[in-house]
Order: structure tokens, then C-alpha cells, then sequence
């Protein structure tokens, strides 16, 4: 299965220069054999007496990160359909693209995004299934953004980005916590400890991280807004990432975890509820729309709220038709986006308004688009296959375990969504191919599409009718491998037509057909109500105003505190030291003191360290530089004074040289120096300044006399002062410390100022010549 | 006892001796320093292999036993950042030649090159806390060389800001040395660490080990103490600020690491519990400072203070996973930030401005340049399969063992605005027309492009390849759990 994984990843690798290379031969019929004979390989798994597979390749073992692939009913169910409909998307942008296009670019992006959606959909382990799944966040970036000197391709590329990745990284949350709960990081070792996650307290987290992945990933309600703005990308990308498979990796998703939290009552409301009102608001909206992909991205927004609601419901009878829907769903929407694309291809626009009456002049793609839309909302016909979807669809909300408010709303919303999904396809469909022809208001005079663009979509709507006629044909080697999977005790299913005239879901369906025709022919009558609902309520301005607001509130934010002023950021410094640090203290009870160690204290030294202290605090006040200075010497040789008294004279001596050498210094600069400026600070601040120096000092005077009480050990010092003339030869303790002891910081303090001096040397240097230039 | 231990300090220190003498032969110092990083490299690699094999080397300079000289300790931890240190030393030598420089190769920028250098990698190595002091002075001073080196007003401006506020932390590390000093009676950390857990950090202690982590959070720029960052970081050449991103915020993340993994371990349910809360902040300012700008050398500059933030996390949790965690993140962010501020660098230089609103269409210009871009944003922002990605799976793995629930939920946030803040420089510098900058002349970025794809091949490696790297970070981690390895082997008892 590896190989099904890692081939388009190594074709991609090749694509650019066989682009470049065979110029002349269009890129996508080098690109198409790679889905093919994946998809070849893969059909011959398809039979009654299929078993799940597993193959595992070392990745990082030690982190339990490894690639796990496991092929069960679902998985096939996917990877079929990513390498079905990828055949028929690349067969098909062969004829879409112009040769014109950057087309390697583009079948690289494509090729990427195929190994990363086998990845998700192979992947046991979690952390491979979230690599591939961020792998599709960014292919599918890339192909919405293709074509990017569009404002709107960057703008839908940005948004799909940041809420797929913002779902994806929730997800990883989830699996992280799933990975710590349950000690494995392999999904089926998972659900064989179901218990164990069900009785966890993160329960409700661990759930709502993991379908907020989910629910970003398939434009669930309300983060579907990504899916009509990524329409920007090449229609091809949308048939086939933004249809029908990418935004599917979602609802795989949840069936995948199925069985671990189907039992889970807040799953059930959830992923039902989250379905069922992005099934009503997706394909009401649809109504509304005028650009035929956008009534179709809203079309899968509702269609996948559809299948989400059924995974929701979890019965084995919703299960069964949920994962039936994936593959009908595929199969008509598919054929519709190409449609979709043919229309725009071949007359220039894509606005229903300009559109009409085509049937005549584009006869089998009219033909096409007649099934696809008629199998989408379900019209009773035994050769649609969106019809017995519906019915089981229907059924299953007849039928839920659950005894909810909710439980009982369902069917009615069911009906609902289904009738604004009955009236945007006939909107969809009469709307373009019937009524008046418009022919002036075209960018394109338009005819019939070449054969090989029409091949793709003809083939999907032979599997449209040919799965409407034999409708159980596939059950049993097929869906009900996938149905197991996610719910073990899935049943075997018979479809069938016809129930009788007392069936209630036959029954819902007619009410679908009646109401929705009803809906359709007044459709400009009522059409006010989008003014109304959303009228200006709209999750796009929150996107917006979201991303707007984070960019002018962060710089808001900043710019408040990061305002250049070293005083304000000294400020903030010590208050968060002095908060912080004396919290500690009083925490820990840090305060000691005790005398038992100190000299005497005698007349002396208290009259040094007053005038020391009257000398600091008159800088303060000093309005002059000079004089400023001269006092500032005053603390200095008073400094150096107290070495004196305690008999450091070789220090002492170094603090006079050192302080006398700083005020030389200052004087021979201070012809240069600005005059000392009055701060214009007000009383306040003044007040705050000193309140904030005052306890720094006081609170680094506690912990020094707390640090000098506190004697617990000998002092290593004792050892200098014994070996000093043994081992070093020296009897000045300090010289054979500075040279020999630790003459390793002598080295490198010379050599900061080495670097010191050079740097003057260079700062100066540097200047002059760049006066004298 | 082996005198390996000195030798990534004294090889840049001679280094830049030498170089000072070449200084007005621009070519000769290129050449030199290719060579000296390129030995380097090659040393500290040597040293890797001996520390992973053989132990931690340890050296008693002068002979002096421990714990009263000074004694170097390459344990596992400082072995893999003195090499990594190094490995982004050879990408800025062959990368400085082309980042026009000008007239400042000529004004000892290779000398101060190696004196960085020298003293990051002695505060990595050193196991005494007055030198390690001493070493952040040599590599502070040869910053503040650095950053005013060409002497313009802005950058004159900028780095007295960055002067004062780390000469005050300085003063405030050397007062706090002088605590540990006076209530431990020593400088030597394995000592400090064994006295500390003698007298099960009572008393003043574990406030005197908070100064000590104000003076670090000063230095690796966390909330609320990175003001002095930002705009620092953006003023000087890119290949300065590559270092400086890459390196200096590193040497005090790293002493935060030290010395809260070896000495101050016995308050961890307030100590380190505060680090989460800072870790926290960090995460959430820094990356909203990132997405208030539109000047590409600040969104990356900005894009520091998360990261520090992450490695922070990993320390407030203290479990042997977060640690693991925290140090494959170190590495990662080491490498994928000099990488970034090189690149933004290189578009800066190409664009001729770094504000975003005025750049647009590069990529028809300069294809890799973006693939470039595009691919640092995801390693930046932890995306697997990169380096970021395994840091990160880690850290939360051992946040959650910690039950830290909400720091999971803002490291994941955090990470996609991490994403957004540069994957805005992708979509708004690299997409749109090709003419969307006016008629741009294509500019050589010779010699430029290269040390890039080093660096970021390096990164792509460590998230693929993580089952080579994952084990050594893992066994640094388990050793970090256990000081006592620490003190045993410097004290030798």
C-alpha cells in the first residue's frame, strides 16, 4: 500500500522537468496513469470475502510514529474513490487547461495533494493521518491559489488555509490526548479501548477538539465559509478536492472514530445538530446564489451535512446510508462541477443570469446535467441513485436510539434541507439549460464541448444510473465492508424501489417534490426573505472582521506597550521582578536575618555609607551635568573607602584608578555631552518612578541580607586561601585568583575589552569615512 | 580529565585574534573564517560523537579540582548546542560575503564573528556560574560590537536600548551571583546544585534562583522582559540578526535550563509553575507582536518570542517528555531561526524594502526564494513532517502528562498564527502579478541562496529523520531529570 502512498509523491518529484522537457505533450497525460493504476490495483479488492489488511514500515518507532496502513471497507471506499475520480479529474484538465498554463505547477500540486489523501485515509497511526491531513490543508492552498495574481484566489487560499489548519491543529490536540489516555498512537489499538477513552475526564475536550477537525475539514456549519471562496481554484480542483474528496476527509473522520464514541450521547447531538443545520443552511443558501459553482460548493456544504448528520446518528441503518451517499454523492456532484466547468469553458461566464436556454446548443452536457441534478435532489426515478440515498436517508431519521428534543426535529429538517436541495437543482439545471437564450451576453459564442472533455463526466453519470438500476448490486462487496467498519454491527442491506404507497419515507420524498416544485416556480416571490435571513448575519463578516481585527487590535496591542521608551520598558521590567520575585519571598518564607556574622559596625563606616547615600540621592536632584557627576564620584571613592576599612587595598586601590578614570573621562567629554534636560514627567509618574525604584532596592536589600544570613556551608574561599602559596605560588591570594585560580575569567574579561576597544575603534573609524565620502 | 573540553572556546577565541590582523585583507579573513567555522564544525562534531559514546568530558582549567577552579563540563545538553551553534556559524561565514557588508568586513566584523561565537559557546560549556557570567560579557560585548557596527543613527538608537537594559540584567546577575555566594559559599554549580539540595532550597533560595531567572528571561527575550528585542534585532545586517536570533536568546533559554533542570529542582510546584505562566504570555505577545507588522525582518524577529516561549513550557513542566520536548525544539528553533532572518534577509535585499505592503509577485522572479519561504513557515510553525513538528508533539505530550491543559490549547493557537503571521509574507510578497512591483531588475543573490538550503535541509532532516535525533534528545532529557549525574561527575564523589 506504500507504494499506492508514496508514487504520487515521486512523480510530483519529476513532474517539473517532464513539464518542461515534453513541452508539447500536455503534462496531465503523463500525471493521469498514476491515479489509474492506483485505482486499478486497488478494485481487485473489491468482493464479498474481503479483509481488512495492515502493513506497517518503521518511520519513528521510538516515538510510535509509523507508518500504519490499514486497509479496511472504508478506506477502500476512498482510496477508490481519490484514485476514481483522480483518473477522471486529470482525464479531464487535459482538455480544461491550456497547454499555455503552468501546468507543471499545477499536476505537482495535484500529485501532492493524492499522496496525502491516500495518507489520511491508509493511516492507522494518528500523528501519520495528521501529517497527510495537514498535507492536504496545503496542496489544496496551493490549487486555490493558482491562479494568484487573482485578489480572490489569495483571499480563498488565506481562508482555507487558516480554518482547515486551525481544525487540522485541533485535531492533533485531540490525538495528543488520545495518545497520552490510551498509550498507543494506532486507531484501531484505540477503539479496542474504547472504555477506557469513554470514562476519561477530557472526554468532552478530547471529542471537541477532534470534530473541530472534522467539521473545518468538511465546511460543516459554521466553518463552511472557506468552501464557495475556494471555488477560485481551476474547476477540476474543485470537482475533485472541494467535491469529492478532501472536504469528505472530515466525514472519514468521524466514521473513522466512530466506533469509539458512537455510544456517547454528546457525540450523537453534536455531529447530528452540526449536520442536519449545515444540511438546511447549505442548500438554502444555495438558492440564493448566481454563480454556478457557488450553488454548487453550497450544494456540498449541505450534501455533507447530509452524510455528517447520518455518521451522527450512528444506527446501523443511517451508517449504512451515509457511507452509500459518499459514493453517490461523488458520482453526480462530480459529474455536475464538470458540467459546471464545461458551461464556463465554453461560453465565458459562469453566471446563472446570463445563462439560459442552452439546451440546444450543448445537448449531452444538457443530458448529463438532467441526471446529475434530478439523482441530487432526489427525485423518485428507480435510475437515480441520489433518490435511494435520500430514502435511506429519510428512514434513518425515522429511526434514531436516541429519545431528544433533537431526535424528534430531525425528520422535519430532514425535509427541509431536502426541499431547498430539490429547488436549487432545478435552479440549477432549468436555469441554465432552459428559457431564454441570451446569446448576447455571452463572452463566448457557445457549442458542445470536445469528446474528451465530456468523457469524465459521462462516465460519472453512468455510475449514477447504472448504481440507480441495480441499486444492491455493490452492497455486498462493497459498501458493506465500509458500513462495517464503521459500525460493526452494520447489516446487510437490500435496496429497493419500491416499499409500498404507506412507506413514510416515499412519503417525505413526495412532500420534497411537491413542496420543492412549489418553492421553485415562486422563487422570485419569496426570494426577499435572503434579506431578512442571513440578510446582514453572515459568518464570512465574522472570518473578516476576524482577520481585519487581528491584525489592527495585535498592532494595537504592540504598539501601546512597544513605544521606544526605555523608561516605560524599565518600568515594566522591575514591577514584573518586584510582583514576581517578593511573592516568592513571601511564599517561602525567604526573610532571615541574623547578625552572628557580621563586623562590628563602627562611627566610620556609618559616616561613609551616610554620605554615600546623601551623594546618590542628590544626583537626582542635580540640574547640572557636571555637578551631577562630581557627586556621582562621591559614591564611588566612597566605595572605595570602605575597602579600606576593611583592609582590601589592592581593590581599594583599583577603585579609586577605575572611579577617578571615569570622571577624567566624563570632564574630557563633556564639552560634547547635551545639557541635562528637565523631564517633563508629571507628578504622577515621578511619584511612580520612585515608588517602583524604591521597592526594587528595598526588595534586593532583603534578599541580600537574607542571602548573607542564611550560612549553611564553608565558604570555598577558605581553600584559596590555604593552597594559595602551595599550589599556586603566590602570597597574594587575589593575584594567584585572578592569574592562575580562575585565570580563565581573566582571559576572556581582557577579552571583552579587547572587543570593546575595537569596537570604538571601528564605530569611530567607520564614521569619519563615511563624513569624508 | 581531557583538554577537548576547552577547545570550542579557544578555537574561535584564536580565530578572531588572527582575523584582527587580516582586516584590511577583506579576502584573506573570508577565507580564513570558511576555514575556522569549517574546523569548528568539524571539532564540536568530534566532541558530539566522544559525549554520546564516552560520557561527558569535563576539564578542571589550571588543574584547580572542583569544585574551587573553574571547571568546563560538556555533558550531552552542551554538546549537541556548541554543535549546533557552530553548524549556523559555518552558514553565516559563507553567507557573509555576499550580505553586503561593505565596509564593515573590513572593521573587524570577522573578529567580532568569532568572539560571538567564543563566548556563546563557553556559556554553553562552562560549569561555574561566575564564568558563565564572564561569558556573557564577551558574547554581550561582541553583540553591542556588532549591532553599531556601520554606527547610523537608528542603529545607534536601537542598541542603547539593548546596551542599558542588558548592562542592567548584567549588574543584576553578578548581585545574584553574589547571593548564591554568600548563602552557598560557591560558584561551582554542581556544588551549588548539591548545597541546594542539602538545604532542600529553604530559606532565601528560591527567591535568589528567581533573580537568576529574571536575569535569563532578560536575555532570552520572554514576556514581559523582550522589549529590547524587536527592533534590535531588525537594525543590523541580516547575517547579524541571524546570529543573534539564532544564538542569543538561545545562551539564556539554555541557562534557564541549566539551572532550573540542576540546582533549582525542589520547589517545582512554584517555581516552575510560574515558567508555564511565562511561557504562556510569551506565546500569546509574541506572536501578536509578530502579526502587528508588515516589516518582514520584525514578523521573524517577533516570531523569537513564541519559540522561546515553547522551550519555556517544556521547563515549567519538568517530565522526562516535555524536557525531550524542549530540547529538540532549542535545536530546531536554532536552525530554522538563523535560516528565516537570512532569508528574509535575502528578499529584503531583492525587494529593495521589507515592508510587505509594498512587495508582490516575487516568485516569477524568484521561484526559490519562495519555495523557501514557503516551506520555513511550515517548519516554523511545527507542521510535520519538520523539525518544529517534533518539539512540539512532545511538549504537548508531556504538558499533558502534567495535566496542563490550557497551555496545550495556546501553543495550538499559537501555532497557527505562527503559520498566518509568515505564510501573509508568502501570499503577499510572493504571489501576484508578475509585474505587481513595477519593472524589477532580477538581482544576483549568489553565495546568498546556499547556506539557506542548508540550513533548512538540516531542519526537514530533523523532523524526517527523527528517529536519529529523537533518541539523543531523549537521553539528555532522562539526564536532566536526574541532577545527581551532574554533580557526581563534576564533583566526583
Amino acid at each position: 500500500m506504500i507504494f499506492a502512498v508514496l508514487i504520487p509523491l515521486l512523480v510530483a518529484c519529476f513532474i517539473p522537468t517532464i513539464s518542461k522537457a515534453k513541452s508539447k505533450i500536455h503534462t496531465g497525460i503523463f500525471t493521469f496513469f498514476v491515479p489509474f493504476f492506483i485505482f486499478l490495483y486497488f478494485i481487485r479488492f473489491v468482493g464479498e470475502d474481503f479483509t481488512p489488511i495492515r502493513q506497517t514500515y518503521n518511520w519513528i518507532p521510538s516515538l510510535g510514529i509509523n507508518l500504519d496502513f490499514y486497509l479496511d471497507g472504508l478506506s477502500l471506499l476512498f482510496v477508490l474513490l481519490i484514485s476514481g475520480i483522480g483518473s477522471l479529474v486529470v482525464l479531464y484538465s487535459i482538455f480544461y487547461l491550456d497547454k499555455q498554463e503552468r501546468l507543471g505547477h499545477f499536476y505537482v500540486y495535484l500529485l501532492l495533494f493524492m499522496t496525502a489523501m491516500f495518507g489520511v485515509v491508509l493511516s492507522d497511526n494518528v500523528f501519520v493521518l495528521y501529517t497527510f491531513w495537514e498535507l492536504t490543508s496545503i496542496s489544496s492552498f496551493l490549487l486555490i491559489g493558482y491562479w494568484h495574481f487573482k485578489e480572490r484566489s489569495r483571499y480563498g487560499a488565506l481562508k482555507s488555509m487558516l480554518i482547515t489548519i486551525f481544525g487540522g491543529l485541533s485535531m492533533f490536540g485531540g490525538f495528543i490526548l488520545l495518545s497520552v489516555i490510551t498509550n498507543t498512537t494506532s486507531i484501531q489499538a484505540m477503539i479496542s479501548q474504547a472504555d477506557v477513552i469513554l470514562s476519561s475526564d477530557y472526554l468532552p475536550l478530547i471529542l471537541a477538539l477532534i470534530l473541530l477537525g472534522a467539521f473545518t475539514k468538511s465546511a460543516q456549519f459554521p466553518f463552511h465559509i472557506w468552501l464557495p471562496d475556494a471555488m477560485e481554484a481551476p474547476t477540476p480542483v474543485s470537482a475533485y478536492l472541494h467535491s469529492a474528496t478532501m472536504v469528505k476527509a472530515g466525514i472519514f473522520l468521524i466514521a473513522r472514530f466512530s466506533p469509539i464514541f458512537s455510544g456517547y450521547e454528546g457525540f450523537f447531538i453534536t455531529v447530528s445538530l452540526v449536520g442536519i443545520v449545515t444540511l438546511c443552511w447549505g442548500s438554502y443558501m444555495a438558492v440564493r446564489q448566481t454563480d454556478l459553482k457557488a450553488i454548487l460548493a453550497f450544494s456540498t456544504i449541505s450534501q455533507l451535512g447530509m452524510i455528517m448528520a447520518m455518521l451522527g446518528f450512528g444506527t446501523t441503518a443511517a451508517v449504512f446510508a451515509a457511507v452509500f451517499h459518499i459514493l453517490n454523492h461523488a458520482t453526480f456532484k462530480g459529474s455536475l462541477f464538470m458540467v459546471a466547468g464545461i458551461i464556463d469553458h465554453e461560453t465565458g461566464t459562469r453566471d446563472i443570469r446570463k445563462l439560459g436556454g442552452l439546451f440546444t446548443l450543448l445537448p449531452i452536457s444538457a443530458t448529463l446535467a438532467l441526471f446529475g441534478t434530478f439523482s441530487m435532489a432526489g427525485v423518485p426515478l428507480p435510475f437515480l441513485n441520489g433518490f435511494y440515498s435520500k430514502e435511506l436517508f429519510f428512514d434513518a431519521t425515522l429511526d434514531l436510539e436516541s429519545a431528544s428534543l433533537l431526535a424528534e426535529l430531525i425528520p422535519y429538517l430532514a425535509v427541509l434541507g431536502s426541499i431547498f436541495t430539490f429547488v436549487y437543482s432545478m435552479y440549477f439545471f432549468f436555469g441554465v439549460f432552459t428559457g431564454p437564450k441570451q446569446l448576447n451576453q455571452l463572452p463566448k459564442k457557445p457549442h458542445e464541448a470536445p469528446f474528451g472533455m465530456l468523457v469524465s463526466p459521462i462516465i460519472l453519470v453512468l455510475g449514477v444510473i447504472l448504481i440507480g438500476l441495480f441499486p444492491s448490486m455493490i452492497n455486498a462487496p462493497f459498501i458493506q465492508h465500509a458500513a462495517e467498519a464503521v459500525n460493526s454491527n452494520a447489516e446487510y442491506h437490500k435496496i429497493s424501489f419500491w416499499h409500498g404507497w404507506a412507506y413514510p419515507p416515499l412519503i417525505m420524498s413526495l412532500i420534497v417534490v411537491v413542496l420543492g416544485l412549489a418553492l421553485f416556480l415562486t422563487r422570485k416571490k419569496w426570494s426577499g426573505i435572503y434579506k431578512v435571513l442571513p440578510g446582514k448575519l453572515s459568518f464570512n463578516r465574522v472570518y473578516n472582521s476576524l482577520i481585519s481585527k487581528l491584525d489592527t487590535y495585535s498592532a494595537g496591542i504592540t504598539n501601546s506597550y512597544m513605544t521606544g521608551s526605555l523608561k516605560l520598558y524599565m518600568s515594566l521590567i522591575l514591577v514584573t521582578m518586584i510582583v514576581v520575585t517578593t511573592s516568592i519571598m513571601l511564599f517561602t518564607n525567604g526573610f532571615t536575618f541574623s547578625a552572628s556574622n557580621l563586623a562590628d559596625i563602627t562611627v566610620i563606616e556609618v559616616s561613609v555609607v551616610i554620605i554615600m547615600a546623601v551623594a546618590a540621592i542628590a544626583t537626582i536632584f542635580t540640574k547640572h551635568n557636571m555637578a551631577a557627576l562630581l557627586i556621582l564620584g562621591v559614591v564611588g571613592y566612597g566605595v572605595a573607602l570602605l575597602f579600606v576599612i576593611y583592609r582590601a587595598p589592592d581593590i581599594a586601590l583599583t577603585q579609586f584608578v577605575v572611579e577617578t578614570i571615569t570622571v577624567a573621562l566624563f570632564i574630557l567629554c563633556f564639552y560634547h555631552l547635551p545639557k541635562l534636560r528637565k523631564t517633563d514627567d508629571s507628578g504622577g509618574s515621578k511619584l511612580m518612578n520612585a515608588v517602583i525604584a524604591i521597592s526594587f532596592g528595598a526588595m534586593m536589600t532583603l534578599i541580600g541580607i537574607s542571602a548573607h544570613s542564611t550560612n549553611l556551608f564553608d565558604v570555598i574561599s577558605d581553600y584559596f586561601l590555604e593552597t594559595s602559596y602551595k599550589l599556586g605560588g603566590g602570597d597574594n591570594v587575589v593575584n594567584v585568583i585572578l592569574v592562575d585560580m580562575r585565570g580563565l575569567d581573566t582571559l576572556f574579561e581582557i577579552a571583552v575589552l579587547g572587543i570593546a576597544a575595537l569596537a570604538i575603534f571601528s564605530l569611530i573609524k567607520l564614521k569619519k569615512n563615511k563624513e569624508a565620502e | 580529565m581531557s583538554n577537548l573540553a576547552v577547545l570550542p572556546i579557544i578555537l574561535p577565541l584564536v580565530a578572531a585574534i588572527i582575523l584582527i590582523f587580516f582586516n584590511s585583507k577583506v579576502h584573506v579573513s573570508r577565507a580564513l573564517t570558511k576555514v575556522f567555522s569549517l574546523v569548528g564544525l568539524g571539532l564540536t562534531g568530534y566532541i558530539m560523537w566522544e559525549v554520546i559514546n564516552n560520557g561527558t568530558i569535563i576539564m578542571e582549567t589550571g588543574d584547580w579540582i572542583a569544585p574551587y577552579g573553574i571547571v568546563l563540563v560538556v555533558d550531552s545538553l552542551a554538546a549537541v548546542l556548541v554543535l549546533t551553534t557552530n553548524i549556523i556559524a559555518v552558514a553565516c561565514a559563507f553567507y557573509a560575503p555576499s550580505a553586503g557588508l561593505g565596509e564593515k568586513e573590513k572593521y573587524y566584523f570577522y573578529p567580532f564573528f568569532f568572539f560571538l561565537i567564543s563566548g556563546v559557546t563557553g556559556a554553553f560549556i562552562t560549569g561555574d556560574l561566575f564564568n558563565l557570567f564572564v561569558f556573557f560579557e564577551v558574547l554581550l560585548m561582541a553583540s553591542y560590537a556588532l549591532i553599531v557596527l556601520g554606527g547610523d543613527k537608528v542603529q545607534l538608537r536601537e542598541s542603547l536600548k539593548y546596551l542599558l537594559i542588558n548592562l542592567f540584567s548584567s549588574m543584576l546577575f553578578v548581585t545574584a551571583i553574589a547571593f548564591v555566594y554568600g548563602a552557598l559559599g560557591t560558584v561551582n554549580m554542581a556544588q551549588i546544585a548539591q548545597r541546594v539540595q542539602e538545604a532542600d532550597q529553604q530559606g532565601i533560595l528560591t527567591t535568589v534562583g528567581i533573580l537568576l531567572f529574571f536575569v535569563f528571561a532578560t536575555k532570552a527575550a520572554l514576556f514581559p522582559l523582550y522589549y529590547w528585542l524587536p527592533k534590535s534585532y531588525v537594525v543590523p545586517n541580516p547575517v547579524i540578526s541571524a546570529l543573534f536570533g539564532a544564538l542569543l536568546t538561545k545562551v539564556g533559554i539554555y541557562s534557564i535550563f541549566r539551572v532550573f533542570t540542576l540546582i533549582f529542582v525542589h520547589r517545582v510546584e512554584l517555581t516552575h509553575e510560574i515558567f508555564i505562566w511565562f511561557a504562556g504570555l510569551s506565546m500569546i505577545f509574541g506572536i501578536i507582536g509578530a502579526l502587528s507588522t508588515s516589516n518582514i525582518k520584525l514578523i521573524v524577529a517577533y516570531n523569537i518570542i513564541p519559540a522561546i516561549g515553547f522551550i519555556l513550557l517544556g521547563i515549567g513542566v519538568m517530565n522526562e517528555t516535555a524536557i525531550s520536548g524542549s530540547v529538540y525544539y532549542l535545536i530546531h528553533d536554532m536552525v530554522i531561526k538563523s535560516a528565516l532572518f537570512l532569508l528574509v534577509g535575502v528578499i529584503t535585499y531583492v525587494a529593495g524594502t521589507s515592508d510587505l505592503k509594498k512587495m508582490g509577485g516575487l516568485i516569477h522572479t524568484y521561484p526559490l526564494l519562495g519555495w523557501l519561504l514557503f516551506i520555513s513557515a511550515f517548519v516554523l510553525a511545527g507542521i510535520p513532517p519538520f523539525s518544529g513538528f517534533i518539539g512540539k508533539l512532545l511538549l504537548l505530550q508531556g504538558a499533558f502528562e502534567g495535566e496542563h491543559i490550557m497551555i496545550i490549547l495556546i501553543g495550538l493557537l499559537t501555532s497557527l498564527l505562527i503559520l498566518y503571521s509568515v505564510a501573509k509574507i508568502f501570499i503577499n510578497a510572493f504571489w501576484g502579478d508578475k509585474d505587481a512591483m513595477g519593472q524589477i531588475k532580477k538581482k544576483s543573490t549568489k553565495g546568498m541562496v546556499a547556506p539557506i538550503v542548508f540550513l533548512l535541509s538540516l531542519s526537514v532532516i530533523m523532523g524526517v529523520g527523527a528517529e536519529y535525533f529523537y533518541p539523543v534528545a531523549d537521553s539528555i532529557a532522562a539526564y536532566l531529570m536526574d541532577p545527581q549525574i551532574y554533580i557526581d561527575s563534576v564533583l566526583k564523589e
